[in-house]
């Protein structure tokens, strides 16, 4: 989700966000209404690579996708197999990852901020309620981008620990951690600010 | 008139981060140097708006920064030593689009911006790029390509160059100090407060102030308040 993004110049591409995460939603929902059999898997199996081919990214991209959700399908699959016969288990295991294949297809050909374009003109008619769209659209963007901060903070606070000597426990991590985290949020906190955010 | 400053102090907490500086600043690049503690980040983020003083007056480009905060940072990019803390949004180029969220500016138009503003930063190869992915200098680069796009009359720089090897402080100086705008249309002469512990960087702007202790002890001619920090660095 993070960096997802394969640039391109397809129709896919260029469709604007809204529009494309309202069909992909309403693709999720019939395969989601299929009989759970294997029919229902192969029909997930046929649309996934047929979007991932009209997209232009690709069956070597499609692969990437599924390499990074394997241990989704091998969980519920396998706690399916207990207690469901074979064939409803491969169904509707083949509806889960075919909902993330296709939800992966939106990240893969919308930019983040158009994505978050789209979230912003969705939530709109909230602001009659009070909410701020913009100002969830932003705090969104932040998260999305902080999460690769933190996961180096807490790299290098383990690399501290490390060549200290210090041994790996979860209370000597999470303390030095947070004051990373904090100072980081009180720095992006500032940056913001700085950039005409109120 | 650029920068006022009349008995100003600060109070960050229980400390007096800057004490009694009366300071009238007209030039175009001016250096702040100073041990570290000694009140030259307080100062520069006094000039952004982004601390407020406890007494005395402060006017930046006629503006004053607690007052008229939204205006001041219309005509003011402030870049800070640690870029990842700058970086908002997950890709190059939109990070230096966010920039410009705010002018209501049609797409198209933000596109034009934000391409040309790469090319000037030497970014546009990587403006579809993870911004995190990006190495040091070229996160600085983006930090100040996002600050440059909306052409301040004054950038205030804290430290920019601390993280950085020696060509990448190089290639930012330059920017900063306007050497490498020339014919380039995202960023017109303006004017530079330049927070640094490099000296031979704040010798090259037009004036240099000391600081020490929170108080201003010295300003003028950077040749001038840098041998006087010298002079008081030898033990």
């Amino acid at each position: 989700m993070l960096t997802l993004y394969r640039p391109g110049t397809g129709w896919v591409h260029r469709a604007p966000a809204g529009p494309k995460a309202l069909v992909l939603l309403l693709v999720v929902l019939g395969l989601s209404l299929l009989p759970s059999g294997y029919a229902a898997a192969i029909a997930c199996g046929a649309v996934v690579v047929l979007g991932y081919l009209v997209t232009g990214l690709g069956l070597r991209e499609l692969a990437r996708q599924i390499v990074a959700v394997r241990w989704v399908v091998v969980i519920t699959l396998g706690a399916q197999l207990i207690f469901l016969q074979t064939e409803p288990a491969v169904a509707n295991t083949s509806r889960v990852l075919a909902t993330l294949l296709i939800a992966a297809l939106l990240v893969l050909t919308t930019r983040i901020g158009d994505l978050l374009d789209a979230v912003e003109r969705a939530l709109r008619p909230l602001a009659r309620l009070g909410a701020d769209p913009a100002r969830v659209a932003l705090v969104l963007a932040v998260a999305i981008t902080t999460v690769p901060v933190l996961v180096r903070l807490a790299a290098g606070v383990r690399e501290a620990q490390r060549v200290r000597g210090a041994g790996a426990g979860l209370v000597s991590f999470v303390i030095p951690f947070l004051v990373v985290s904090l100072k980081h949020a009180d720095d992006l906190g500032e940056a913001l600010t700085a950039r005409g955010v109120r | 008139m650029s920068i006022l400053l009349d008995t100003v102090c600060v109070r960050l907490g229980e400390r007096l981060a800057l004490e009694g500086v009366s300071l009238h600043l007209d030039q175009q690049r001016i250096a702040v140097i100073g041990a570290n503690g000694s009140g030259k980040s307080t100062f520069a983020r006094l000039l952004g708006g982004l601390v407020t003083a406890e007494s005395g007056t402060v006017s930046v480009l006629g503006l004053d920064p607690a007052r008229q905060a939204r205006e001041l940072r219309r005509r003011v990019g402030v870049i800070f030593s640690n870029p990842d803390a700058q970086i908002i949004m997950p890709t190059v180029a939109e990070d230096v689009a966010f920039s410009l969220r705010g002018d209501r500016l049609p797409r198209a138009e933000v596109a034009r911006r934000v391409a040309a503003a790469l090319e000037e930063f030497g970014l546009d190869e990587l403006a579809d790029r993870a911004a995190h992915d990006l190495s040091g200098g070229q996160k600085q680069l983006l930090a100040l390509c996002g600050a440059m796009i909306r052409r301040p009359a004054l950038v205030i720089a804290d430290e920019p160059t601390a993280y950085l090897d020696a060509r990448n402080s190089r290639l930012i100086a330059r920017h900063l100090l306007g050497e490498a705008s020339a014919g380039t249309t995202a960023s017109t002469a303006h004017r530079l407060v330049l927070v640094t512990h490099d000296l031979a960087l704040a010798a090259r702007c037009d004036v240099a102030v000391l600081f020490d202790d929170g108080r201003l002890v010295a300003a003028g001619a950077p040749g001038d308040v840098i041998d006087r920090y010298e002079t008081s660095l030898q033990c």
